[in-house]
């Protein structure tokens, strides 16, 4: 069977959409072994009757409850301040019925050892007896493709979305993954209460072909792809206040009231990738009078380049930072040897606390609101995926094996706080932790076994803010979300996991102009160069991607917004 | 030498194949790990080589990727970022060559003068050390000496004069990965020559001396005829690797002098094959370099043994 052909002249992806207009998501028409394969994509229909319906949970109430964005469908994650101290259960009895499963998981950390104590803890309250299997981190997109190619999944496995053109997770879906409909379609997953308590929005990224196929691992309802943060305490003792700096022109007086070279003190860190969508940069496309147009070709692009050329070559960016040395950019950060930088919102966290207050005692994260570049409109920001990580089962497990394994899913979807979560991610009271000042605190076991986190990669409840000790990054990381929540929007192809012919891929991550783009805002080459790099580019497939694009996705399926 | 050549070639002759294994059966014994290492790593991965002739992708195996013939090659060879790949790998080879290979030579002859042994044992072990550095470390190393934010700008700020950031100069980047690589790896490459200086007989320097010939004389008329047997095998050794200078080095600093500069054809293969799932086109990029690389060789090795000398084997 010639997959391999058929899989690239047809458009091989889910597009999911979260949100209220579903869009028809594509699913990969062949791929995968079987020779049975249906193509076609995801009707609007199809997909309303495979999805899940919602049934928040509210087990353990939020102190700082989630906000909604309005129409934009996004809600800030709830914020949690202290542990409770008595978490309640909210599963009865155990899930499983004693069957035995293989689960591998992407690791990022050393393998804890097999059946540890943690593990078999797990596999008694689970009622099941599972082979964990973690898989490094840094190589699972190189690890998986042997295990489908040789048709040998493990009943239960973690893929993560963006390696979805990687897996080829629509051909895979088709054949060698089981089909969730059955079980969670509509209201039958209220059987499952915590599964059920997953936004709408995740379970779209798991449906392909108008079945349900993948479970949420980490989903949230404000996925945002970052921001650009600053150190609060050291620019509120100068008497600089996030909300006093409103535009590119105040980024650019910032650069030059706080760079301080001889002191060893640059005002910035790399901020392009979260400071140019205040240009309004779209996340790839946007639409002008009905037309796709790419972000390479809109003015605003070149602008927002034009202003960050012009801050690296005033010189207030950290050499090291131009010099590509992006791996102290957090040591400079802590040290003060930056002020401003940008970066992704997992960076807001305890961990990163207790960094920062070991170099300085008075360390406070704090990042700006969304701005425009001119300071005036309303800034936008793109939304990211609503699910990054997926679950799946094997297609080989029986319907009964399934249920257990969705029951043993409910059980790990736990919401915050609760009985189970509690065991999932601190393991067992006086064995993996201590409560230190009400504080589930990890023993030296705790870290070795519970912190290698494996259990929540193949089912967990939607993300929350809880940094146990540091209520004060959990009350800024809320209120920042609480106060940007509404210049969230959907981009054009919102959730669509679109994979593609390999020469339209080599022109859709453009590595030739990005590298350009890097070169200009390190203040090594000009806009002009960028340009001719963006010309080539477009000669060199770049139109052709467009109109792939067009004939492919938005004429078939339309904008996904 | 012909004499010894002629004299192999008879004994060669006149026994049959059988009595000759028989004969060599230990040595071809002791030999077969490293055959088979060979054939199960190095020449076993050559049938992928083909996957530079298809649209390979990884799930549909090597078997179902559509045939793309030479349609990799002619994007790459309409690839201006490859041409210039392709010319800083020969320029930064060439460089290498010039300013990189004599220094173990004359790091060698140095030591091989020094005659307190603990001395020589000790200045051997300083010069060695970076090697067992990795790249990461050695590069981390200049940056933190010569780089914008590093020891010397810390200083010309401090002395209110203008800074000179090394590490991020295009101009002067071949100038900086050579000075690096001699850094690192110089100390190391003198092994081999300090290997050959001692095979050299000392008598000769004794006759010589008795003759009244001087350091200089003994040192172009004994110990260099000496070495050039090994100088002309590392020479032939480094043409043949002229498209290889390194990866890592490059991969690292890629970014703080511009892809322009730092690509090399290993670091292009790398980020628009690889990094971009586009597998065959990194293969193809990959064939071609090895083909100009066994010419290179190739082409050296004659050299050699039109200058009379063994190059890779004798001939």
């Amino acid at each position: 069977m010639r997959q391999g052909l058929n899989r690239r002249s047809f458009l091989s992806s889910a597009a999911t959409v979260a949100g209220a207009a579903a869009v028809a998501p594509l699913l990969s028409a062949c791929g995968g072994g079987g020779g049975k394969h249906k193509s076609g994509a995801n009707t609007e229909q199809g997909m309303k009757a495979a999805l899940p319906a919602y049934v928040p949970n509210t087990a353990v109430p939020a102190d700082i409850p989630g906000v909604s964005g309005g129409s934009n469908g996004a809600v800030t994650d709830p914020g949690f301040l202290s542990y409770p101290a008595n978490p309640v259960a909210t599963v009865q009895g155990v899930p499983g019925k004693g069957g035995s499963y293989t689960a591998v998981t992407p690791l990022w950390g050393t393998v804890p050892p097999a059946g540890n104590s943690f593990y078999q803890a797990m596999n008694k309250a689970l009622g099941v007896s599972f082979e964990m299997k973690p898989a490094d981190g840094n190589n699972y997109n190189t690890i998986i493709p042997t295990m489908t190619a040789a048709k040998k999944l493990p009943d239960w496995i973690n893929l993560p979305a963006w390696w979805n053109s990687n897996f080829n997770t629509g051909g895979l879906a088709d054949s060698q993954l089981a089909d969730l409909t059955p079980y969670l379609a509509g209201d039958k997953i209220k059987q499952y209460p915590n599964l059920a308590a997953i936004p709408t929005g995740a379970w779209q990224t798991g449906v392909w072909g108008d079945k349900l196929y993948g479970i949420p691992c980490f989903s949230t309802a404000m996925p945002l792809p970052g921001a650009v943060f600053y150190r609060r305490d050291l620019l509120e003792a100068k008497g600089i206040t996030a909300d006093q700096v409103k535009s590119a022109d105040d980024m650019m007086n910032l650069g030059k009231e706080l760079t301080d070279a001889k002191g060893g003190v640059w005002a910035f860190d790399d901020v392009w990738t979260y400071l140019s969508i205040a240009w309004g940069i779209p996340a790839k496309w946007t639409l002008k009078d009905g037309k796709l147009v790419h972000k390479y070709e809109l003015p605003e692009f070149l602008e927002a380049l034009d202003w960050h050329y012009k801050l690296a070559s005033a010189g207030y960016l950290h050499p090291d930072a131009i010099a590509g040395n992006n791996s102290d950019a957090g040591t400079r950060f802590y040290a003060g040897k930056t002020l401003i930088g940008g970066g992704g919102l997992g960076a807001w966290n305890l961990a990163d606390h207790q960094s920062g207050i070991a170099a300085d005692p008075n360390y406070r994260r704090g990042a700006f609101n969304i701005m425009t570049a001119s300071g005036t409109g309303n800034p936008q920001i793109f939304m990211g995926s609503s699910s990054s990580m997926l679950s799946y089962l094997n297609a080989k497990l029986k319907p009964e094996q399934i249920e257990e394994l969705l029951a043993v899913a409910n059980y790990l979807a736990a919401p915050y706080g609760s009985a189970e979560y509690t065991l999932i991610n601190f393991g067992v009271e006086g064995v993996h932790y201590n409560r230190v000042n009400g504080v589930p605190t990890a023993t030296d076991e705790g870290k070795k076994d519970v912190q290698a986190t494996t259990f929540p990669f193949l089912a967990a409840p939607p993300s929350v803010i809880s940094n146990p000790g540091g209520d004060q990054v959990t009350k800024d990381y809320t209120a920042w979300q609480a106060a940007n929540v509404k210049t969230l929007y959907k981009p054009l192809f919102w959730n669509m996991n679109l994979s593609m012919p390999q020469q339209i891929a080599s022109a859709d991550s453009g590595q030739a102009v990005e590298d350009t783009i890097k070169d200009c805002y390190h203040g090594k080459k000009k806009v002009s160069d960028v340009q001719a790099a963006i010309s080539t580019w477009k000669s060199n497939g770049g139109d052709r991607l467009k109109q792939w694009m067009t004939d492919n996705v938005l004429s078939k399926y339309g904008t996904g917004q | 030498m012909s004499a010894a050549r002629s004299e192999r070639g008879g004994t060669g002759k006149s026994l049959t194949w059988r009595t000759r294994l028989r004969r060599d059966k230990s040595l071809l014994l002791m030999t077969v790990p490293a055959v088979v290492l060979l054939l199960v790593f190095n020449y076993a991965p050559l049938f992928g080589l083909v996957t530079a002739f298809q649209y390979y992708d990884p799930l549909d195996g090597v078997r179902n990727s559509e045939w793309a013939g030479l349609a990799q090659f002619q994007q790459l060879f309409n690839d201006p970022l490859f041409w210039g790949a392709l010319k800083n790998t020969l320029w930064l080879s060439l460089v290498q060559l010039v300013l990189f290979f004599p220094v173990p030579i004359a790091l060698a002859l140095l030591l091989n003068t020094v005659l307190s042994e603990r001395l020589r044992n000790f200045i051997q072990s300083v010069v060695y050390l970076p090697h067992f550095f990795s790249w990461v470390l050695a590069i981390t190393i200049f940056q933190q000496m010569l780089g914008g934010a590093g020891v010397l700008n810390h200083f010309l700020r401090q002395h209110d004069m203008q800074p000179w950031d090394i590490t991020t100069n295009p101009h002067t980047f071949a100038l900086l990965i050579t000075s690096q690589a001699v850094w690192k790896e110089a100390g190391w490459g003198i092994i081999v020559f300090l290997a050959a200086l001692a095979a050299i007989n000392t008598d000769l320097y004794e006759a010589a001396a008795a003759d009244g010939a001087g350091r200089w004389r003994r040192m172009w008329h004994i110990t260099l005829p000496g070495l050039r047997g090994v100088i002309v095998l590392m020479l032939v050794l480094r043409l043949g690797n002229a498209l290889s200078v390194g990866f890592e080095q490059f991969l690292i600093q890629r970014e703080a002098v511009g892809h322009e500069t730092a690509d090399v054809l290993d670091t292009f293969s790398f980020y628009y094959g690889i990094a971009n799932g586009n597998y065959s086109f990194g293969a193809a990029a990959g064939l071609f370099k090895s083909v100009i690389s066994l010419l290179l060789i190739w082409g050296a090795n004659k050299l050699a043994h039109v200058f009379g000398e063994d190059g890779l084997y004798r001939k």
